[in-house]
């Protein structure tokens, strides 16, 4: 993984952020002894700025940088609080936070039925049905004991974060101006990197093709596996097309995918049907 | 737009490591289930990305068919859970292991603590001398009615 | 007679009693019960019968074989066995004069003791096996006398050797008779080992087994002689190991008193007449082998007459009737290999003393075997008590066993004119033969002269004691007799007679007028027309020796009573040693057995706590390596998850590593 190239600019700097994030994490999970939590906040606060120093690219609007970073922030440090608190109750909650703030990414990425759709399922039908299996299985006042100490932290958060420093190299590459990008590509020639080449296409600035709402799909997939060559696929062109209607998302569901569409719609039937089924039976297995 | 699409795989990676994590650390039931579901938000703000960068509504329709089959997925995992309630009166994951290994000690080290109350009592709170008189509950005999 | 009538009259011999011993293995438990006799005396019948006419037909006719007396008389090929490589084996009978005579003797001996084991064995309830058993036996022993190679000679060496066992744990729920059967055998596959070998280097030496090439060419033999020097005197050491062995000499003569365990005709059949003689008669058929080892039959007359001596000794004491009888039975097997061994004296000496030998086994077969059925027959009044110390003075109640028991005896010690006479005269006589005639071992056999004449003095001496403490005193039955002890049955006492009489008759008959000696030196290796001057010497000694030795034993146990007590008294070493057998089986314990365990000891433990420990340890391993890997099959859902992520992890950074470079 870190092999010969573009090292030590590009993959060294990719190691801290999923490196913080770890020693951040693993501190908040909860103990059994007295811990202070205040070291794993500021070890995430740390982590959360040096990724955002290495990965964040910002785009052209400010406004959507803003948004962006606020969301982005406000989920992955939702997510965190969700998953390291004692009370189920709480990291239901924070569930909730964390599926506002992708809606709102969502949002920004032209995705609004989406936006809706997956706040009103998660947010609304599953968190509430959950709620609810909570306050039933509250026996005794105050938390109960399997919630109160993680299982298998160490490993756990390794392996998760061993993942996730994998998925943070394999992007590394392919972003092209970073903050500490920059620092390194004025030492070295960047025309290697395939985040020069790509930026060269930008620069260079093929005029976009007609808007079509069609699925172009099998021909973009290239572009991750070999040595990029991004000029060749036509799909990854800077385009402006109006893409986020719902109108859009409905002729392309109800069009090209109206099989599967059906299908879920069955499948939504058969597991309610089975949630009736299995929920109905007595323990002595009779329903 | 394409510098852009890298924050947002950033960000759905994170939320995916992060929702696994959650997945192998947490021993309630409901709290496992979040967690994936948390996984899925990333993988889906994955496929909302990479609709955005290419311009049609593939990554979108398929993410919509993740909301339904999370749905689906939900409504099932819970009433699994209403179930296997009623069986051990838990949402402990770890009571479930009748498909362990003979022989195996119970559960690695974690001591069962006791529960610990949410707040703790208050020596100062003042005790309500009960009201009225506490009546006095006759003695039953067979055959009258008192 | 024509040819298919000697074929069959040949084949006859051992067949008849094989035929009895499968029918009545087959049907005697179920069907004949009572009567398992009928078919195994009516084998032996025609057995007897077909070997009377072999006797006969054995007397060359033409002049053909009067001019080649080696010509073997009845020759039946039979069965082609093996025929591998060099090896070239039939089962084929040959019945020449000394087979023919040992044949005789055997089918008669078996006959009469067969009609005696009627009456005895009635109400056994193994009755039927005794006789399959008895019938087997001698269906073994007619085809190893009819052997016309090592091989089947070997085979049926064995043969005899397993009917004994059978036969001597014939009672075989009884602790000591079983002991004693696996004693017999044990110690007969020792002399058996050392057989097995001779053969072995038989084969190798000439590369046939046959007895018509390594018996019958003397041009052969001198050749073989010169070209492998030690050889020839190497196979005789060997055979005559087995001989040993089988004839219960020492230093294995350890089985043969053990061996009385079985009942009573079984000793007077296979422990005195028939089995223990194989061994002699091996010998004497291998004269012709012998001849060319001189200092192997010096050995053979060293053992002999040693044996001979020794076991006289240890009978002088013994107080088990039968007892006295097997110790005087290897003291005359040592008076016969005595007398084979005699033969080195020369080669005039040669037939002599082979005839000498065979002559004192014919008649030894007799008087032997009478004096074990009469022993049995008091056995049979006594309640089954043998010890002589708890009856006595037993003339007047059993008259006929009486007299047959006294006819035995004076034959076995030698009484002048009994046949027993005649047959110890002639080995005295080769004995002196042998000292005069031979150069270099003229002051050993001399040695064994009076060795000889010393141990007829003994046998005269112990046996009319086992006959005065048996038959004379005072009157007393043990308690086991019941009322009143009665004589045998006639289908006991009919043999008894018979045998008597030939005990008392058949040497005058046969010995002095040389009818024995002329017929049997047919045989190859023997040379007929020998004369040889009555030796009066030997003669006299002999007759003097047996009637010292009646008379001492009549003055102490009969002149003074109290005498016998008085010299175990005063003499108490010399008797210790003497009633406890000169502790031969202790010293075999000491030197053998307990060795054996030991190293069985030391196996076991290795066994056990190596081997098994070993194995034990490698199916350790497979449960170690399990219980290594079996914590992660906890049952837990986030375990596996954990595992799942590992694996996903681990799968990102090779494709990551393979994608990079």
């Amino acid at each position: 993984m870190f092999a010969q190239t573009d090292w030590p600019g590009g993959h060294a700097l990719t190691v801290v952020p999923p490196l913080l994030g770890f020693l951040a994490v693993w501190w908040l999970m909860p103990r059994a002894k007295a811990w202070p939590r205040s070291a794993g906040a500021l070890l995430g606060l740390a982590a959360l700025a040096s990724g955002g120093l290495t990965l964040f690219q910002p785009g052209t609007a400010m406004v959507q940088n803003l948004l962006f970073g606020f969301f982005a922030l406000v989920a992955i440090g939702a997510a965190v609080l969700m998953i390291t608190n004692r009370n189920p109750l709480y990291s239901a909650l924070w569930f909730v936070v964390v599926t506002l703030c992708v809606c709102g990414l969502f949002l920004l990425r032209s995705a609004p039925f989406l936006a809706a759709a997956s706040t009103i399922v998660y947010a609304g039908a599953i968190i509430v049905t959950f709620l609810f299996l909570i306050m039933l299985a509250q026996q005794a006042v105050g938390v109960a004991a399997y919630d109160q100490r993680a299982r298998q932290p160490l490993a756990a958060t390794l392996s998760g974060f061993l993942v996730l420093g994998g998925l943070l190299c394999a992007l590394r590459p392919w972003v092209p101006e970073t903050a500490a990008g920059r620092f390194a590509a004025t030492s070295k020639t960047a025309a290697a990197t395939p985040a020069s080449q790509s930026q060269a296409i930008l620069r260079v600035g093929v005029s976009p093709e007609s808007s079509a709402v069609r699925d172009s799909d099998s021909t973009g997939a290239p572009a991750v596996r070999q040595a990029p060559s991004l000029a060749a696929s036509p799909l990854s062109q800077q385009r402006n097309r109006p893409v986020g209607t719902v109108r859009g998302l409905g002729r392309s569901l109800f069009g090209d995918y109206l099989y599967a569409v059906e299908l879920a719609g069955t499948l939504l039937m058969v597991a309610s049907i089975g949630a009736i089924a299995i929920a109905l039976r007595t323990p002595r297995g009779k329903v | 737009m394409m510098a852009e699409l890298h924050n947002y795989l950033g960000v759905g990676a994170v939320l995916f490591a992060l929702g696994a994590i959650g997945f192998l650390t947490r021993r309630n039931l409901i709290v496992m289930t979040l967690s994936a579901e948390l996984m899925l938000q990333g993988a889906s703000l994955n496929l909302v990305a990479f609709s955005h960068l290419h311009g049609n509504y593939q990554g979108q329709a398929f993410a919509v068919f993740i909301v339904a089959v999370a749905a689906c997925e939900a409504g099932v995992a819970l009433a699994l859970f209403v179930a296997l309630y009623r069986r051990k009166r838990t949402l402990d994951a770890g009571a479930w292991r009748e498909l362990a290994e003979e022989g195996l000690d119970s559960g690695r080290g974690v001591e069962e603590p006791p529960v610990a109350p949410l707040l703790p009592v208050h020596p100062e709170f003042p005790r309500l001398t009960p009201a009225g008189r506490v009546p006095e509950v006759p003695k039953r005999r067979a055959g009258r009615r008192v | 007679m024509s040819e298919t009538v000697r074929q069959i009259a040949l084949w006859s011999i051992p067949l008849a009693p094989l035929a009895a011993c499968v029918l009545i293995a087959l049907t005697g438990v179920r069907w004949l019960r009572e009567r398992s006799h009928y078919p195994c005396i009516l084998a032996l019948v025609v057995s007897l019968g077909s070997s009377l006419g072999v006797l006969a037909f054995a007397i060359p006719q033409t002049p053909y074989e009067m001019d080649h007396p080696y010509y073997p008389a009845v020759v039946s090929a039979g069965y082609e066995w093996i025929r591998i490589g060099g090896l070239d084996v039939s089962i084929t009978l040959t019945a020449d004069a000394m087979g023919a005579v040992m044949l005789a003797m055997v089918t008669l001996v078996s006959l009469l003791v067969a009609v005696y084991s009627a009456g005895y064995m009635r109400g056994d309830p193994g009755y039927a096996r005794f006789f399959a058993e008895v019938s087997l036996f001698v269906f073994s022993m007619s085809m190893l006398v009819l052997a016309s190679n090592f091989l089947v000679l070997f085979v049926f060496w064995e043969g005899v050797g397993l009917c004994s066992y059978l036969l001597i744990g014939f009672w075989f729920r009884r602790p000591s008779a079983a002991a004693a059967a696996r004693k017999a055998f044990l110690v007969n596959r020792i002399g058996d080992f050392g057989f097995m070998l001779g053969v072995f280097l038989v084969w190798v030496t000439f590369g046939t087994l046959d007895y018509e090439v390594v018996l019958g060419r003397e041009g052969f033999l001198q050749q073989i002689a010169q070209q492998h020097p030690g050889r020839l005197e190497l196979i005789c050491l060997l055979l005559f190991l087995g001989a040993v062995g089988k004839s219960a000499q020492f230093p294995l003569h350890v089985w043969l008193p053990d061996a009385m365990e079985g009942p009573s005709p079984v000793s007077a059949l296979i422990h005195a007449a028939t089995m223990v003689t194989a061994g002699v008669y091996m010998v004497a058929r291998c004269t012709p082998l012998f001849v060319h080892a001189p200092w192997v039959q010096v050995f053979v007359a060293g053992i002999g007459g040693f044996t001979a001596l020794l076991a006289a000794l240890i009978a002088l004491t013994q107080y088990d009737l039968k007892r006295v009888l097997a110790y005087s039975t290897v003291s005359q097997l040592g008076y016969m290999f005595l007398a084979l061994g005699c033969a080195a004296g020369g080669k005039d000496v040669v037939t002599l003393a082979v005839t000498a030998a065979i002559f004192h086994l014919f008649t030894h077969a007799f008087f032997k075997a009478l004096l074990f059925l009469s022993a049995g027959s008091v056995m049979h009044s006594m309640g089954d008590v043998i010890d002589m110390r708890r009856f006595g003075g037993l003339r007047r109640a059993l008259p006929l066993t009486h007299l047959t028991f006294l006819c035995g005896a004076a034959a076995l010690a030698g009484v002048p004119l009994l046949s027993g006479f005649w047959s110890k005269d002639e080995i005295l006589a080769a004995v002196a033969a042998a000292s005069h005639g031979s150069v270099l071992y003229a002051k050993y056999f001399l040695v064994l002269q009076i060795v000889a004449v010393a141990t007829a003095l003994l046998t005269a001496f112990y046996t009319f004691r086992a006959y005065f403490l048996t038959f004379w005193g005072e009157e007393r039955f043990p308690g086991e007799a019941g009322h009143h002890p009665h004589e045998s049955p006639p289908v006991m006492g009919v043999p008894l007679v018979l045998l008597a009489a030939m005990a008392v008759g058949v040497g005058l008959v046969v010995g002095p007028t040389g009818l024995f000696g002329n017929y049997l030196a047919q045989t190859r290796g023997l040379t007929s027309g020998e004369e040889h001057a009555i030796a009066w010497m030997p003669m006299l000694l002999g007759s003097a020796a047996a009637l010292i030795g009646i008379a001492g034993a009549w003055l102490v146990y009969v002149g003074s009573p109290g005498l016998p007590g008085r010299l175990a008294q005063v003499l108490t070493t010399a008797y210790r040693w003497s009633l406890n057998k000169f502790y031969w089986d202790e010293i075999f314990v000491a030197m053998l057995v307990r060795p054996l365990q030991g190293v069985a000891w030391l196996c076991r433990v290795l066994d056990d706590y190596l081997v098994d420990f070993l194995v034990d340890a490698a199916g350790r391993v497979p449960v170690m390596l399990g219980s290594l890997l079996r914590p992660v099959q906890n049952g837990q859902v986030q375990t596996y998850a954990l595992v799942m992520l590992l694996g996903l992890a681990a799968l990102l950074m090779s494709v990551l590593n393979v994608w990079a470079q």
